[in-house]
């Protein structure tokens, strides 16, 4: 797999939906630094998150020799419900605040996305 | 055109819901769902399941204009997950038909993103278009032209003037994000997905049992024999608890509030351990070739009986359960206790059902859960505001005011129309008044997306006054 390249495109992917949905409020001059800056927690939450549960579970599934498609059916379609759960819940907690919306949409399109790109990696 | 009509339903979507409560338009929104679905998926409407759920979502839709309730809306989503379900696959247990709904509406647009990067069509270079390229075109002069407007602006104060004219405060991008919100799920749904290895488990799956190709009779004598023992000593033990139950009733005082929520809640905690034990014994004894062994009758009988006496003892709770709203009135926790018995009841009755006619675990699981779902779209018709407070007030012979002033406002016109005629405190009356004002002014400052039934009888009335 192609962890490094999966990894700077799903930071990438969380800054653009976090920032699409909850930077627009901010004055220009702030907005910059901010996003610049906001690139180091995202990568770091990001990192952690898509090696724990979506790497984790094509490494322990590759013993059993299965393919990445059948991985993919498999298991990402209760990972979708699961996750889509935790971010409606956080979402509704905390009373539909913005950054609430923007952390958990965020959270859940990346990681979707990620199982995508891990799944579509000829590389083994 | 595929894509106007989701961007179409999308704009509505935003329409509908943006900044807005629950209300009609969750009834307009699930008849575009049906629309789109229908647009998509017409082949699937001609089926007859595919039609009835339909129906089913139409009368949830109409439920949450009337009723106004969270229960109605519960509803109302699981309809729309089933009916989703069921377009995408027809021929599976309900619960599949909510997994694949639910799928579907969440994930569709990502399953098909990766369904269609593996088709081969997908690969064929002239058929890719080079993002990256496209990206640096549009990215790179828009990155340049922002940082050089930012360095003009502060050469040129005419410049500076003529840019800070530009505004672009009249486009609403949190409208404008809900209304990609809207477009992503009805592109999911567009196109009804599965999820495959669930759905495929389900078809193959049949509600019947299968006899073994060798069977050890004397293996089955040795069960059967221990079935029957085990049964035959729990029928003698509830048959104790139930007489013992009967006397305690008819020789004890029990118009006590307090001892009435003792017997109640704890004959609940009896039955739901003694119907679970009672389901898993049988579900052991009889999920193999017990089914089939000639010399079986025996065992049979007392799972009747064994069955039978459960519900006797149901029937005593819902006596119990009955007493005690009939002495201090109706609550929801006290619906809630005869609607756990009347589902204790659907799960005995199919037990036996699965017994008699040699059916196995999944045959329990499938007719369930269908009746779960059939008993929340009927519960969720009823106005229980109403309801709980109607019996109160007019059959109960001791209610909690304070209980009935707090419940939602559904109840607040029959609350104020029978304040006069019931002996409560000036405090309380005002607090029914308060109600009502409060009532009348949140339907009246209802949009018309938030609409319900009760601005049409409040129109009404105000009309014939």
């Amino acid at each position: 797999m192609n962890i490094r390249n999966n990894l700077a495109k799903s930071c990438v992917l969380a800054a653009l939906v976090f920032w699409i949905i909850t930077g627009l409020g901010f004055e220009e001059s702030n907005m910059v630094l901010l996003v610049l800056v906001s690139f180091i927690p995202i990568f770091f939450i990001a990192s952690l998150v898509i090696l724990s549960t979506i790497c984790s579970v094509f490494w322990i599934t590759e013993k059993n020799g299965l393919s990445k498609t059948q991985v993919y059916k498999r298991y990402f379609p209760y990972y979708a419900i699961f996750t889509f759960g935790i971010a409606a819940f956080g979402i509704i907690s905390t009373n539909f605040s913005i950054f609430s919306i923007a952390f958990f949409s965020s959270a859940f399109i990346t990681t979707s996305q990620s199982w995508i790109w891990f799944a579509k990696n000829k590389q083994v | 055109m595929k894509h106007i009509i989701t961007i179409i339903a999308s704009l509505a979507f935003s329409t509908l819901f943006y900044e807005k409560h629950i209300g009609l338009n969750l009834s307009i929104f699930s008849i575009i769902t049906i629309g789109v679905l229908a647009f998509y998926n017409l082949s699937a409407f001609k089926n007859k399941q595919t039609i009835l759920h339909t129906f089913i979502y139409l009368v949830t839709a109409v439920i949450v204009f009337m009723q106004h309730s969270y229960l109605s809306i519960i509803a109302n989503c699981a309809a729309f997950f089933t009916l989703i379900g069921v377009v995408s696959q027809r021929d599976t247990s309900v619960y599949i038909y909510w997994l694949n709904g639910l799928y579907t509406s969440i994930a569709g647009f990502f399953h098909r993103n990766f369904e269609a990067s593996q088709t081969k069509e997908q690969v064929k270079p002239k058929k890719e278009i080079d993002w990256i390229h496209l990206t640096k075109l549009v990215g790179i002069p828009l990155v340049f032209i922002i940082v050089f407007v930012m360095l003009y602006k502060n050469g040129n104060p005419m410049f500076n003037n003529l840019v800070s004219q530009i505004n672009f405060n009249f486009i609403n991008i949190q409208w404008v994000l809900f209304s990609v919100l809207g477009y992503y799920l009805f592109s999911n749904i567009s196109k009804p997905i599965q999820v495959e290895q669930a759905t495929l488990a389900d078809l193959k799956t049949t509600n019947h049992l299968n006899k073994s190709e060798h069977i050890s009779e004397e293996k089955l004598k040795k069960e059967k024999q221990l079935g029957t023992l085990l049964l035959g000593l729990l029928n003698l033990l509830i048959v104790i608890y139930i007489i013992t139950d009967i006397l305690y009733l008819k020789t004890h005082d029990i118009t006590k509030a307090s001892t009435l929520s003792y017997q109640v809640h704890n004959g609940i905690n009896t039955l739901i351990a003694s119907i679970i034990i009672a389901i898993i014994i049988i579900l052991y004894f009889f999920r193999g070739d017990l089914n089939f062994y000639v010399n079986n009758k025996n065992l049979k009988a007392v799972t009747y009986l064994w069955i039978i006496l459960n519900i006797v003892l149901i029937a005593l709770i819902a006596i119990k359960n009955q007493n005690y709203i009939s002495s201090f009135g109706l609550t929801y926790k006290r619906i809630g206790v005869h609607v756990y018995i009347f589902l204790t009841l659907i799960g005995l009755v199919t037990t036996f059902i699965k017994v008699l006619n040699i059916k196995n675990l999944i045959f329990l699981f499938r007719k369930n859960a269908q009746i779960a779902f059939a008993l929340l779209v009927i519960l969720s018709a009823i106005n229980w505001d109403y309801t709980i407070t109607n019996y109160n007030l007019t059959k109960a012979k001791a209610y909690d005011i304070d209980y009935l002033i707090k419940l939602t406002n559904r109840n607040a016109v029959l609350l104020h129309n029978k304040k006069d005629d019931i002996i409560i405190s000036n405090a309380n009356r005002l607090r029914i008044e308060n109600k009502y004002r409060n009532y009348l002014s949140t339907v009246r400052q209802r949009d018309w997306q938030e609409w319900s039934y009760d601005n049409i009888a409040l129109d009404h009335n105000t009309r014939t006054k």
